[in-house]
């Protein structure tokens, strides 16, 4: 009749004893798929200085220079990325031809001060490093200083 | 123990030595149950909800409320510019005491410890519980803010429409007990035809619960404090410990309409093997449990659902609920 509401009463019973859903952040960390946009990792050798990140990123928030060498080839030689007005979105990463800028899975970047946010290639390389294995991450983790600006 | 029974005692000073005393203790009894009242409504919720409710404060998350009291009570006390400042102040006030005040009829045991064993029980708490109503409106009225003063507007025709069938569901215990005081009812229950009074009266049960949940102003009958409608209703403007004092008469209420609807309808302290205050503790959070479960499953109701909802369907059926009552009685 009008007591089908009363059924309600039984599933949210029921719900106590189910598993719960929550994850224990900080002590745990979620687990994101493959294409999770966080902070970005560049391999300087793949890199063909060709500036096509530069011109798409919708906040002009990455720069960089680079220089010919005797192999008629351009070589990187800085490239910055200003993490306070970057928005991850992840354009710069989609129209890199070589796959030399790709992004991690770590977004945890809140700091003290500004300075930190601006990583430089230095950075970026260290944080490739760790990302595929090939450093072993010490007691404070990636060196977080980013340079001077 | 000896000592917090003062209902045969003469007003000298021991005694009311003793009622102080007494008062102090039951006092501190229920800031604790508010204390893990709210904990334990968080928890099963959360539980109910798939999450788990605060586990960091302390072991198992048991210091949260604590804490939440704290950051209340080290709050800037906030009073409104345009606002009536005596009203303003003691609003909470008078929203609390009564609910306190309740609190002095509860028998807890069989042994009459700090109970007043009042013969006119049942009429002192429908009367204390009007009284808080006037807390609210006034806290409404004294916010300056339009608001506040709809939120209090609501909640006030809210309670007094409950109110109605509250009292009457009450009249059909009081009916078969032949007694207005709580302890006569339990023991009345305890007498032939040894049922509690659910089993007999369980229609007056039914609508008993439902104008209990809507006194408490709890869900499905909390619009006027409805966070998502109305910006907290009627203590929009209370900051700080005030708002503190809000949160703790409607907690305290909720001990005492369990105590009242384990004191009517189930039985009170009587059980078989364990003790009786022990059994009187089991009930009365079996159905602050059922309070929170509630608030869990049911969505909200409208204003004007909710006041029809009492006076064409809960009053008339407490109307019938009292005459099959009496009916019953003249017959036997």
């Amino acid at each position: 009749m009008m007591f089908g509401f009363l059924n309600g009463f039984k599933v949210t019973f029921n719900q106590m004893f189910k598993k719960k859903v929550t994850l224990q952040y900080p002590d745990v960390m979620p687990d994101f798929g493959d294409r999770f946009r966080g902070v970005h990792k560049f391999s300087p050798e793949k890199c063909i200085v060709c500036n096509q990140c530069a011109r798409i990123c919708p906040t002009s928030c990455i720069s960089l220079s680079g220089n010919r060498k005797e192999d008629k080839k351009l070589h990187i030689e800085t490239y910055d990325i200003n993490f306070e007005i970057c928005i991850l979105c992840d354009l710069c990463t989609e129209v890199c031809p070589t796959e030399a800028i790709q992004m991690t899975d770590k977004f945890e970047l809140a700091t003290y001060n500004r300075v930190d946010l601006y990583k430089n290639i230095y950075w970026l390389d260290e944080n490739r490093r760790l990302d595929e294995g090939i450093t072993e991450q010490n007691a404070h983790g990636a060196d977080v200083s980013g340079g001077d600006k | 123990m000896e000592f917090f029974n003062w209902t045969n005692n003469q007003l000298d000073l021991p005694t009311v030595l003793a009622m102080v005393i007494g008062a102090v203790i039951v006092l501190a009894f229920t800031l604790g149950f508010v204390t893990y009242a709210i904990y334990f409504e968080r928890k099963i919720i959360g539980w109910m909800q798939w999450r788990i409710g605060p586990n960091r404060v302390g072991p198992l998350g048991l210091f949260q409320t604590i804490a939440d009291v704290l950051k209340l009570l080290l709050k800037e006390d906030v009073v409104p510019a345009k606002a009536d400042k005596v009203l303003f102040v003691i609003a909470p006030i008078i929203a609390f005491v009564p609910s306190f005040m309740v609190l002095a009829v509860i028998p807890f045991t069989s042994q009459h410890y700090f109970t007043a064993m009042s013969n006119v029980g049942i009429l002192y708490y429908i009367a204390l519980s009007a009284t808080t109503i006037l807390g609210v409106l006034l806290g409404g009225w004294a916010s300056n803010n339009k608001y506040a003063l709809i939120g209090g507007m609501r909640s006030a025709a809210q309670m007094i429409a409950y109110e109605v069938p509250l009292a009457m569901s009450m009249l059909g215990v009081i009916l078969l007990a032949g007694s207005m005081n709580f302890v006569e009812i339990v023991e009345a229950q305890q007498n032939f035809p040894y049922v509690w009074y659910i089993v007999p009266q369980f229609l007056g049960f039914c609508i008993f619960l439902i104008s209990a949940t809507a006194e408490l102003n709890r869900t499905p009958f909390d619009l006027p404090e409805a966070e998502s409608e109305l910006v907290a209703g009627y203590f929009v403007e209370y900051t700080g410990f005030r708002f503190a004092f809000y949160m703790l008469a409607e907690y305290v209420y909720v001990l005492a309409m369990s105590a009242i609807a384990v004191i009517l309808f189930f039985g009170g302290w009587s059980g078989p093997f364990l003790p009786d205050w022990l059994w009187f503790a089991l009930k009365v959070s079996a159905f602050v449990f059922f309070f929170f479960w509630v608030r869990a499953s049911m969505p909200r109701i409208r204003t004007d659902q909710l006041l029809s909802f009492a006076w064409k369907v809960l009053i008339p059926l407490s109307l019938l609920n009292l005459v099959l009552t009496a009916v019953v009685k003249a017959l036997t």
